[in-house]
Parts: structure tokens; sequence; C-alpha cells
């Protein structure tokens, strides 16, 4: 007996040794649900390898986390000289993290790295409409475009500026585990698949950050990350699904907290093939035969806004005199009779993702369920996500499929991707709308690009092109004692966080 | 022996050969990989373009001929997604496969062994029958619902122990019951039916003709017999475990091989694929010749020559 209560004592004093210590530090733990890519700006950017990034480097041009119209960061004005000419300022005093000064030279060098083909850089069709960088001065550049590029400021809202130096003496390999920028922290540790660490930089040109640490820790598994969450393992994750809002919301030192995204959902009703898809008339009908509300309300638990049009009310570009389409399955009904079709006679597969977006298989399952109830037949397909994308591109999805798109903060960068003939993403084709969406594209002015944009809003609007459904609501599982607001552009910044006492 | 050696070290290389080609070809039903490569808005032109400069343009038997000679020269290429070689990526994991795989082997050892002993010794008792239970369920419990209910009781409820990473002991201890009770549960059984086996033979009653203690009949004579049952077995679980313990490392987040192997199959990273299954394969067959050769020392009855 005396043995078993030393081997007790024992077994208590190992776990005690062992348990969670929960030392205070000023630092913030993100948890991610993959690793990141690659530490190089500009190389690939998917959420996981944005976030550190957008932490280490800094753009030219920002959004305001209020408006996201567009304010000045590394470059504090602009001014467009002529459709194919743009002048930046650039803000003086900043420097690397390596002590180098930020100067019109970087801009350049960022831009013609990226342009370079030979090094690969998945997002050079981004900026190749610009063929020079010209440096006026130290401070100031110039941007030749090829052709009139409205969208530049959208693009340089992610474009991440590199150290031209340092890339130059040490090679790609090498600042992509090492990186070097102008941004809050400094890189010091990525153990792979473990953790991102770095340090506040205290010569941030923002001034110095009030956390002093931030690590990003990739957590594949969802149940984990929240569990994390709840014992303050880590302190911020995203995309909290509808179904565990009510555990983190209980939760002792965790709180979730949500805002209007600008990511939206929608089915696409793809029109490339003969048949019904191409008859405005039974495309509308399939608006008005979805009750978009109730899915809001009961699939996703409240957390999405009802889309009218292709965009969401926080895009600035949005056409606000637009009205969702109302729930009207008898209207459905007769427009499908008045195309010259029965409902019973309609037959289609709609594709999904699987855990791509919020509950989107449980999507297109509800969409599918009340579309029969007007009598049509559709079965749903869910895709693996690289399997989807290979049937969007290669044309071979179903009549329908559902998609996400964001962060989604001008007409463009949605009508142009998701509804131009030869897009890669497309599901829709009609040569008078790539027509007009080729004219808009080229416009500069801003009150011509606002008339046209709104114009084609409303031609796409009454062409539905989608079951138009949501803009998303991210929601974020939060420490309680952190004090950070999230942004409606899905970014995630240790600059804008800190602890309350 | 020699020769033995020399044509086992052959049919070794051949089955790690035909491993990589069949994964080579399977990688064509997996899809494209210069998707996922590239933003949601890129061109077709784009698309074409990086395709091209990656070859995955080229025919398939164009591409396997280049992979085969890169191959053979050790070379599987750089990542498609991560600024390391596939080769620096995989050899950046093996240490942590290798620390879970080899602790969790141990510990289901020292835990088997000794239950399977028991129960087959006293066949029928409460003991034994405790233990058909406890090993059925330890076998049939799916290890991911195991693993989150292990972190919701010691870590979320308790907060005693990490929900998991990697670095210090603390990070070990879910992960390595998670996988003890499947492979000790494996391990018991099969220790418990061979050993159960060999009590049944002749020399074991003469054994016990002789005087011997039971403790010594067990452990020195009849355990000895039936360790060739237990070491096949090891060598397979082994082999598996150091191929990834997919599910154990996603929930716990273990940065070790086999979540490795998964993310880059989702991301068609086909050159760590390749990589990944190249050691796998290898260690696997190496395993089993290591298996095979440890018989000599276990049995003196057997002989390659």
């Amino acid at each position: 007996m005396k043995r078993f209560w030393i081997v007790l004592s024992m077994l208590l004093l190992i776990i005690s040794l062992l348990t969670v210590s929960t030392v205070a530090a000023n630092e913030v733990i993100i948890g991610s649900p993959a690793d990141a890519r690659t530490l190089f700006a500009m190389k690939f950017i998917d959420l996981a390898t944005h976030d550190p990034i957008s932490n280490i480097y800094d753009p030219l041009i920002t959004r305001d986390r209020e408006t996201m119209e567009y304010i000045g960061h590394l470059a504090k004005g602009w001014e467009v000289l002529d459709d194919l000419t743009w002048e930046f300022y650039l803000n003086e005093g900043i420097k690397f993290h390596n002590g180098a000064p930020f100067n019109a030279e970087a801009v350049k060098f960022t831009i013609d790295y990226i342009n370079d083909p030979d090094n690969e850089m998945a997002y050079r069709g981004r900026y190749s409409p610009i063929h020079t960088v010209e440096i006026m001065d130290e401070y100031t550049v110039r941007f030749h475009t090829t052709e009139p590029m409205p969208i530049l400021l959208d693009r340089l809202t992610s474009c991440y500026i590199l150290e031209p130096g340092y890339v130059t003496e040490f090679g790609e390999t090498h600042a992509s585990l090492n990186p070097i920028g102008t941004g809050p922290y400094k890189f010091v540790e990525w153990v792979q698949n473990q953790e991102i660490v770095m340090e506040r930089f205290e010569d941030y040109w923002m001034g110095t950050p009030e956390v002093e640490r931030v690590i990003f820790r990739p957590i594949p598994e969802f149940s984990t990350r929240v569990a994390a969450l709840l014992v303050g393992e880590i302190h911020v994750i995203r995309d909290v699904p509808g179904h565990m809002v009510a555990r983190v919301d209980s939760g002792r030192r965790t709180e979730v907290r949500g805002i209007p995204s600008s990511r939206v959902n929608y089915i696409a009703l793809v029109n490339f093939q003969e048949g019904p898809m191409q008859s405005k008339e039974v495309r509308q009908a399939l608006n008005y035969a979805v009750n978009v509300q109730e899915l809001i309300d009961f699939v996703l638990d409240g957390s999405a806004t009802q889309m009218a049009g292709p965009l969401s009310v926080i895009n600035p570009d949005h056409d606000p005199s637009l009205e969702p389409y109302p729930y009207d399955p008898e209207k459905a009904v007769q427009m499908i009779r008045d195309a010259g079709y029965e409902p019973t006679q309609l037959s289609f597969t709609l594709d999904s993702p699987d855990g791509r977006y919020p509950q989107d298989r449980e999507v297109a399952m509800a969409i599918a369920d009340q579309l029969r109830e007007i009598g049509i037949n559709v079965s749903v397909r869910v895709n693996e996500w690289g399997t989807h994308l290979d049937r969007i591109i290669n044309r071979n999805t179903g009549e329908m499929f559902l998609l996400g798109w964001g962060p989604a903060f001008n007409a463009q960068g949605t009508i142009e991707s998701l509804m131009v003939t030869d897009r890669t993403y497309s599901g829709f084709g009609l040569s008078w709308l790539d027509e007009m969406v080729a004219k808009a594209v080229g416009l500069v002015d801003p009150d011509e690009m606002r008339e046209a944009w709104d114009e084609i809003q409303q031609l796409v609007y009454d062409e539905a092109p989608w079951i138009f459904l949501w803009q998303q609501h991210d929601l974020w599982g939060v420490n309680s004692d952190l004090d950070w607001t999230p942004r409606a552009d899905e970014r995630v910044l240790g600059f804008e966080m800190r602890w309350n006492d | 022996m020699q020769r033995y050696l020399v044509k086992r070290i052959f049919q070794m290389l051949i089955v790690v050969f035909l491993a990589l080609t069949a994964v080579f070809f399977m990688q064509f039903l997996a899809g494209d990989p210069v998707i996922l490569l590239l933003p949601m808005d890129a061109t077709f032109e784009e698309i074409a373009e990086m395709r091209e400069r990656l070859g995955f343009d080229d025919s398939i038997f164009v591409q396997y001929f280049r992979f085969v000679s890169r191959a053979l020269q050790g070379d599987f290429g750089p990542s498609l997604r991560h600024p390391q070689t596939a080769i620096q990526l995989v050899l950046s994991r093996v240490p942590a496969t290798l620390e879970l795989a080899l602790i969790a082997v141990v510990v289901s050892l020292l835990v088997a062994i000794p239950i399977g002993v028991i129960s087959a010794a006293f066949r029928g008792s409460w003991f034994d029958q405790v233990a058909i239970v406890v090993t059925v369920f330890g076998q049939a419990v799916p290890g991911f619902w195991l693993g989150i209910m292990l972190i919701l009781f010691f870590s979320v409820t308790l907060e005693w122990l990490p929900t998991g990473g990697r670095g210090e002991l603390n990070n070990l201890i879910l992960p390595i019951i998670t996988l003890t009770a499947f492979y000790a549960a494996r391990f018991a059984r099969m220790t418990r039916s061979t050993v159960l086996d060999v009590l049944n033979t002749d020399y074991i009653r003469t054994a016990r003709a002789k005087g011997l203690s039971e403790r010594r009949v067990l452990y020195k004579h009849a355990l000895r017999n039936a360790s060739i049952s237990i070491i096949t077995l090891l060598g397979l679980q082994l082999g598996q475990l150091l191929g990834g313990a997919v599910v154990t490392e996603t929930v716990f987040y273990w940065p070790g091989l086999g979540r490795l192997l998964v993310q880059s199959l989702l991301n068609r990273d086909f050159p760590v694929v390749f990589t990944g299954v190249f050691f796998i394969a290898l260690v696997h067959a190496t395993l089993n010749l290591a298996v095979d050769l440890f018989y000599l020392v276990v049995d003196p009855r057997i002989s390659y020559d």
C-alpha cells in the first residue's frame, strides 16, 4: 500500500510539472488552418501566407478600416496624370528592418521583380499592365501602364514592398525564409508547420506596436483550433462555424466577433451549353425560387447578408438602387412556363465544394431542396476543392455551381472575372456584356466609371447569371482580453491589437 | 547469406521503383497542380504559361522519363509551393515522425506484452476478460475521436496538458496515448494468441515437468518462441508509423511526415508526394528486411543459406 501512495504522489508531481503553463506575455498567438507557403511577399498569396506577410511588409496603399476607401500607406498620396500615367508620392524617413531606407528605388525594384517572368511570381498577371516604373526623385515614382488601369490602386493595396539590396544580395530563397520588410513586425523564426514568430519593430514608422510578439501557429484540425482558443493557448482564430459560435461565446476567456465581409457567395447559372440556362426567364425564376433569407437564418445561423446583385453592400462600387430578388415560388413557376418549360422537366446538377465556404455543402443541399419544392430536380455533386476548380476551368460543371469570391472591393475584380465569357472562373457569357465590361475596365475618370459599372450591375441583375446569395460574415474567435476589432478586408494585423489591462 | 542479402536489396529497389512509378501515373488522376498555384483571377494564358514552365504540358511519357532520370540522381525537384526542395521538406519532418513513432511503439510494447502474457497465462480469468474488452475497444475506437476526446478532457476541462504542438515533453503525452490505444491493443491481442498457442506445445509441458517456475516458463520459453509473430507485427506497425500517423498528427498538429504528405496531396505538390512515397517505401522495405534478419537472432532453426 505504501508503494502505491509513493507511485501516486510521483505521478501527481510529474503531472503538475507538465501542466500547461500560462505565463502572461505581451504576445498574440494566431491560430491558422495551414502554414504559410513562403514569406517572400508577392510570391503566392493565400490567407495563411498573406497573414504573416502583411505583418512583416507594408503596401503602398491601404484601405480605411471603416469606409474601405483607399488611403495612403507607404505612399502618402497619388495623382492620375492621364489615362496611362500615375504618380505616387512616398512617405520619407521609413526604414526596412535591416536599416535600409525605403524609397522610390524599392518601389521600382518590387514592380520590376514581380513583372520579370523569370521570377515566377504568381501575381504577375495583376501587375503586367505596368510597363515602366519611373523614378522621378527619391520619393516620387511614376507608373506608366500599357492600358488604362483603374484597378491599379486596388492592386497596390496588396503589393508589399521588397528591400532591393537584401533580395539582390541574398536571393529569393533566403529572403523567403528570412524576410525583411518595413512592416510593424520583424521576422524572428519560422519552424515550419509549428510556428512563425515575429517581434515588434521598434522603429516602425507609424509608431511602436503595442504587442511585443506575434506568432502564427498552424493548427489544421478545426476542433483542436477551437480547443486551443478556449484554453488560451492561442488568442485569435478565423472562420468559427455557426454551430460552434455558442461554445466559443460561452468560453471563460473567449468570444466571437463578427463583421460583414466583402466576400460573396453565389450559385453560378452556367449558360455555356444549349439548354434552359440560356433563358433569362429561367435564371430569374431560379432567383425567385430560392428563399435566401431562410438559408441565412437556418443554415448560417444569421451570419450573412442577402445580396442584391453581384456586389456586397460594402463594396464601394455597389449600386444601392438594387433590391434583392424576393422569394416568390409561384412567380418562379410561371416564369419557367413562360419560357417554354415545365418545372418538372428541368433537371440540373449543382456542383459544390466541401468546407471551403461557411456550410457550403449544406447550403447546396438546402438550395436543391428548395428548387425541388417547385418541381425542379437538382442533384448535388460535392467536390474536393481542387476538383471543383478543375471542373469550373474546364467548363464541365453541372448547370449550376457554388463559389465564393473575395476580398471584393471593386466591380471590375468581380464582374470581369466571373461573368465575362473567356475568364477562367466564369460560368457565364454574353457577347454584349463582354463588350460593355471591356469598355468599363478602360475608364479612369471616377464619375464615368461609376456610371458604367452602375449600368452593368443593373443589367447583370436583370440577366441573373447567378442566384445571388449573400455577403459572408467573418466570425472570429478572439480572447476576450484582446482589444481588437476584425476588419472587413479579412486582414489580421498585430499592429491593431493590444491587451486590455 | 551474402547472396540472400544482395537478392533482397535488389528486390527492395524494385519495390521502391514500382511504388514511385505507380504514384507518378496516379498523379494525373489528381488533377492539374497549376490551378492551385495561381490566384483565382489568373487568365487561361497565365495558367498555360506556368504549365509550360513547369513541364506539365509535355506528354505523360516525356514527363515520366524526366522524372525517372532525375530520381535516379536523387533529385525530386523543388516543392511547387514552398521555397525548399522536396527532399529538404521531407527530411525536415523525419525527426518529428521518428520521435512519435518510436516512443509510441516502445510504450505500446511495454504495455501490451505483459497484458498479452498475463491474459494467456490466466485465460478466462477476470483479468483476461477485462483485457479483451479493453483491447477490442482500443482497436475499434477511431483515433480521430479518441484524440479529440482526450483534448476535451485533459486540455479543455482539466487544463493539464496542451492541445498539441511539438517541442516539450508534455506535447507528447496525448498523441502517444492516442497511438498507444490502438497499437498496444493490437500487440496485446497478438501476444495473447501466440503465447496461448505456444503454451499448448510439448516443450512447455516438458519445461513445467522439469519443475521450472511458471514465470520462467512464460517469459523464458513461451514468450521467446511467440516473439516471431510479435516481431513481424512490430515491423509492419513501425513501418506504418514511420510513414506518418496522419490522423494523430493532424489532430495534435504534430509536424510529421504524414501531415506533410496529406497536405501535399491536397495541394497537388507532386514532387513532395513522390519524395514522401520514396521515403516510406524505402523504410517499409528496409524494415521488412530487418525483421527477416532478426528472425535469425530469435530462432536458431531459421537460416537463409
